[in-house]
């Protein structure tokens, strides 16, 4: 019979090999976590939206697209408003958002529920739109035709262009999916971890809405991607395109 | 040979906190309402593998028998489970035993898992009424209060919403589910609330409460059905508040 004070004894030697116990007061993770959480709703989630309804004018054909790209080209402090409410936070939600991934180990193998397959997918859906960003900026905004600076005119013809590859079509496809369901699960996310959403309930029909959220938004996605690939070649002015 | 009224059990067994684990077999009769902790008890009385080969009776926790202790927590077929309430007839076979995955091994099935009571202990998960004198009855709590702080108070500390959980793990030092849902009983306790504050600012250290993903594995295999993901929700917005008051008010 083990008496209980040797019990106790083994407990306190073996702590140090498990999961380490809660350091209050230590690290920055809490804010680091928080920052991650709410830079993917503002300024991030806002700008998808943005984004999203700026480019579909592309429906409404290649002047009204220009024109919209005029107007944002043409945002006073238009190269700040970029880096601190587009680039710098995509790189800190991205960056912060691998090493999250790299923290959690996922365990949908043996615990297939609901939940599990978000938290999964909430991973797979960030690194697909990790790297159809990275593609996404660098292609649209630092190769090829400059749009910034009077160069708008070829915004339609520059997505278009690039539309007449059908990997290309079917990698926006990929990117605009994976993007919509990381935003609004992450909204569903923040509601819960922040405590807006606390109630089971609360938390289930938050879930619908983000549901729709995610669909309004790949349906907005994809309705724009016709916009370009179903306008003739004769309406888009050709763009020296390197 | 197995026939239906026999029961086979593969179990991951380790001598030593530091030896390499091993799995051994074993056929046992069955008897109707039979579970995992008793056929673990049907071993011990005749310790011999399902090919006759002598061994050692199968070291594993338990003691209240009837899923209110929390001790005999274990790998039950692939998920985290009490093996006491683990019925033989709901379980596929063979039926699969192993420790915890999460926790130092102390030997066979039997785990340490001391990380729970360090981790209630950090958060202060009590009602603060030591003294020198008497403090006389506490102040009334309604019944709508007690509705929400009863099912917090079912906690038998098991560490199963831990072990499922895919974010408790060496990397993120997470505190896990069921000290959070003491949080809240305790914060919600109207003499234990007197600590919400520094319980809430212990939460906001590496390992706190940010580092949930809402995977919700946690209510899933919560043996007393805790409410631990409305309890996560919960003192997240408390941990935020405070995080508010922290920066703008101080």
């Amino acid at each position: 019979m083990a008496s209980s004070a040797s019990s106790i004894d083994t407990s306190s030697a073996r702590i140090k090999e498990g999961v380490a116990p809660l350091r209050a007061g230590q690290g920055y993770s809490f804010v680091l976590r928080r920052l991650h959480s709410l830079s993917g709703i503002v300024p991030i989630g806002a700008f998808l939206i943005e984004h999203f309804i700026s480019n579909s004018e592309a429906t409404k054909g290649v002047q009204a697209y220009n024109d919209q790209v005029k107007f944002l080209t043409s945002l006073p402090f238009v190269h700040v408003l970029e880096w601190v409410f587009i680039f710098l936070p995509l790189l800190y939600h991205g960056i912060y958002g691998l090493y999250i991934w790299y923290k959690g180990d996922s365990n949908v193998g043996e615990y297939p529920w609901t939940g599990n397959w978000l938290y999964t997918s909430q991973r797979w859906t960030g690194i697909i739109a990790f790297i159809y960003i990275a593609y996404h900026v660098i292609d649209m905004r630092f190769l090829g035709v400059h749009l910034m600076g009077g160069g708008y005119n070829n915004a339609f013809s520059k997505v278009w262009f690039d539309f007449q590859s059908p990997w290309t079509i079917a990698f926006y496809v990929i990117g605009i999916v994976a993007v919509s369901w990381h935003f609004a699960y992450g909204v569903w996310l923040f509601a819960a971890k922040w405590g807006l959403t606390i109630g089971d309930q609360a938390r289930r029909r938050f879930g619908y809405v983000c549901a729709a959220l995610a669909i309004l938004l790949i349906g907005i996605g994809l309705w724009t991607i016709t916009g370009f690939v179903q306008t003739p070649a004769g309406q888009v002015p050709y763009v020296e395109h390197d | 040979m197995a026939n239906s009224k026999s029961v086979i059990l593969k179990i991951k067994r380790q001598q030593t906190p530091e030896s390499k684990p091993y799995w051994e077999e074993f056929e046992l009769s069955y008897r109707p309402g039979m579970n995992v902790t008793s056929a673990l008890m049907d071993i011990a009385a005749n310790p011999v593998t399902r090919q006759g080969k002598p061994t050692t009776p199968v070291t594993y926790d338990s003691n209240c028998l009837e899923e209110i202790c929390g001790s005999c927590a274990m790998i039950i077929n692939g998920q985290a489970k009490m093996a006491c309430s683990a019925l033989i007839a709901n379980l596929k076979q063979p039926i699969t035993l192993e420790p915890f995955t999460k926790f130092p091994i102390i030997r066979d099935l039997a785990v340490d898992r001391s990380v729970l009571f360090e981790n209630l202990k950090r958060v202060k998960a009590w009602v603060p009424v030591d003294g020198t004198y008497d403090l006389g009855s506490g102040p009334r709590q309604s019944s709508e209060m007690q509705e929400e702080a009863y099912p917090l108070s079912n906690c038998i500390s098991c560490c199963c919403c831990m072990e499922a959980c895919p974010q408790f793990n060496d990397k993120t030092g997470f505190v896990g589910a069921a000290t959070i849902a003491q949080v809240r009983l305790f914060n919600s306790h109207p003499t234990g609330s007197a600590l919400k504050t520094e319980r809430l600012k212990v939460l906001m250290g590496d390992g706190g409460i940010q580092e949930c993903g809402y995977a919700q594995n946690c209510v899933e295999v919560c043996p007393k059905e805790l409410p631990l993901t409305k309890s996560i929700a919960a003192v997240g917005g408390q941990v935020m508040w405070q995080a508010v008051k922290d920066l703008f008010r101080t």
